[in-house]
């Protein structure tokens, strides 16, 4: 991220992109964007390579698992509870890769603090940003199919 | 042959196996990117000109609550109040970043190695990797595996570049390791970094170290130049029952006010290597 400065309980703002594509959109699109996305943030981040991408896939899996069995495209309490997990899967996620990557030391002392600030505040922002780029997505889809219907 | 959920489950840890053993080998063999610099190639400008963005309204923000501090004096004060304002918070940027870059110039002329000051951009976007993305790539002569410090101490290590950005892994990522000693008693270990702060480990229990000792660099990983500060013990403990000590040690670097930073272009004990390039001194 740039230097916002925000602190640590910021949380990645890709976690609601990820959602959007497996909550919204097909799954060949949502592979593709778990997968890009991933492997741009593994190449900026000093994290083991392949742990954003093994992150972004999982959390694409389990949103698209979640919409078989709840509506949450209208829902925006379940949008809300479906970033704080995303949040939480992610920092889980990175944490498990201390553990297999041979870095040692355990889980740090101020984990609980760091991912339960996040998870909030996933939780509380998280739905305007997935709201927010569904809208930008209807509103380009609609501008590119009034474009193409003029050329045609 | 198998059913729909049998082949989604079979999927399912086929996936989860091969995340794991991805992440794992990463890991182990230190590889935190695979790219050649592309991913940072394209993102960083973004990434920088987001940074300035936030910092030019933050600036507006803060003279937006002297102005309406201002509002209840006249409007023509209000004018000369708020240009006034603006110009102090510029002078004293200024006088900082003067202040900043003056120890930068010290630091660089009173050492041997050619250094190449840079800005930082970015930071890691999770809390627990460190790093960086700093303004200066393979045009200025920045290259993998290059130093990167700071007056006060050691920041931490290139690990990727592209054309004009590079990635700098710094010493509190658990990944990190510089060969130190303790300065008073010249005891050796690895400084290992963990999130908040760092390790200084292997470290035999006969050594004598007790809190306050200053840890430097020792030069001996090929690395890092010799002598060069890394932190502060801050706590010893030894139990009985382990050849070495527990030695937490603070870094002098404060990195979340890392600002700029000095990269060194020649590696110890290795005579230049690359040819000339652009920016070269």
């Amino acid at each position: 991220m740039p230097s916002f400065l925000l602190g640590d309980v910021s949380y990645d703002f890709l976690v609601p992109l990820i959602l959007y594509v497996g909550i919204y959109r097909p799954v060949r699109e949502g592979v593709v964007v778990a997968l890009v996305t991933g492997f741009v943030m593994d190449n900026l981040s000093a994290g083991p390579f392949g742990v954003y991408g093994a992150a972004y896939i999982w959390m694409f899996v389990a949103s698209k698992w979640m919409t078989t069995f709840l509506q949450m495209r209208r829902n925006r309490f379940l949008l809300s509870f479906a970033v704080a997990l995303g949040v939480l899967l992610e920092n889980l996620i990175f944490l498990g890769a201390f553990a297999v990557s041979g870095a040692g030391f355990g889980i740090p002392g101020d984990a609980v603090r760091v991912v339960g600030g996040q998870t909030l505040w996933g939780m509380g922002t998280g739905v305007f940003l997935i709201l927010l780029i569904n809208y930008a997505h209807e509103k380009w889809d609609g501008w590119f199919r009034a474009r193409l219907s003029k050329e045609s | 042959m198998f059913s729909k959920s049998t082949v989604i489950i079979i999927g399912l840890i086929v996936l989860a196996a091969v995340s794991v053993t991805v992440i794992s080998v990463s890991g182990k063999r230190g590889h935190s990117s695979c790219g050649f610099g592309a991913a940072i190639f394209f993102v960083a400008p973004f990434q920088d000109g987001a940074t300035r963005s936030v910092r030019f309204v933050r600036d507006i923000w803060n003279h937006y609550f002297s102005l309406v501090s201002a509002a209840k004096t006249t409007d023509d004060l209000r004018k000369q109040l708020s240009h006034s304002v603006e110009k102090v918070n510029r002078c004293n940027e200024i006088e900082l970043s003067n202040f900043r870059l003056r120890n930068l110039l010290n630091f660089s002329d009173n050492t041997n190695e050619r250094v190449l000051a840079a800005q930082v951009i970015a930071k890691d976007a999770s809390p627990w990797f460190m790093s960086v993305i700093v303004d200066k790539g393979m045009a200025e002569g920045v290259a993998r595996g290059m130093p990167v410090v700071i007056p006060k101490g050691i920041a931490g290590l290139v690990t990727d570049i592209s054309q004009h950005y590079s990635k700098v892994m710094l010493i509190i990522d658990r990944n990190s390791g510089v060969d130190a000693l303790v300065q008073r008693t010249r005891a050796r270990g690895i400084v290992k970094g963990k999130s908040d702060g760092c390790f200084f480990q292997y470290v035999l229990r006969k050594h004598d170290i007790i809190e306050g000792d200053t840890i430097v660099s020792s030069g001996l990983d090929g690395i890092f130049p010799k002598g060069i500060r890394v932190g502060r013990v801050s706590d010893v403990s030894r139990s009985n029952s382990d050849i070495f000590q527990e030695v937490i040690v603070t870094p002098y670097v404060d990195f979340e006010k890392l600002e700029e930073v000095l990269v060194i272009l020649d590696l110890p004990g290795h005579p230049r290597t690359y040819d000339t390039f652009v920016g070269e001194q």
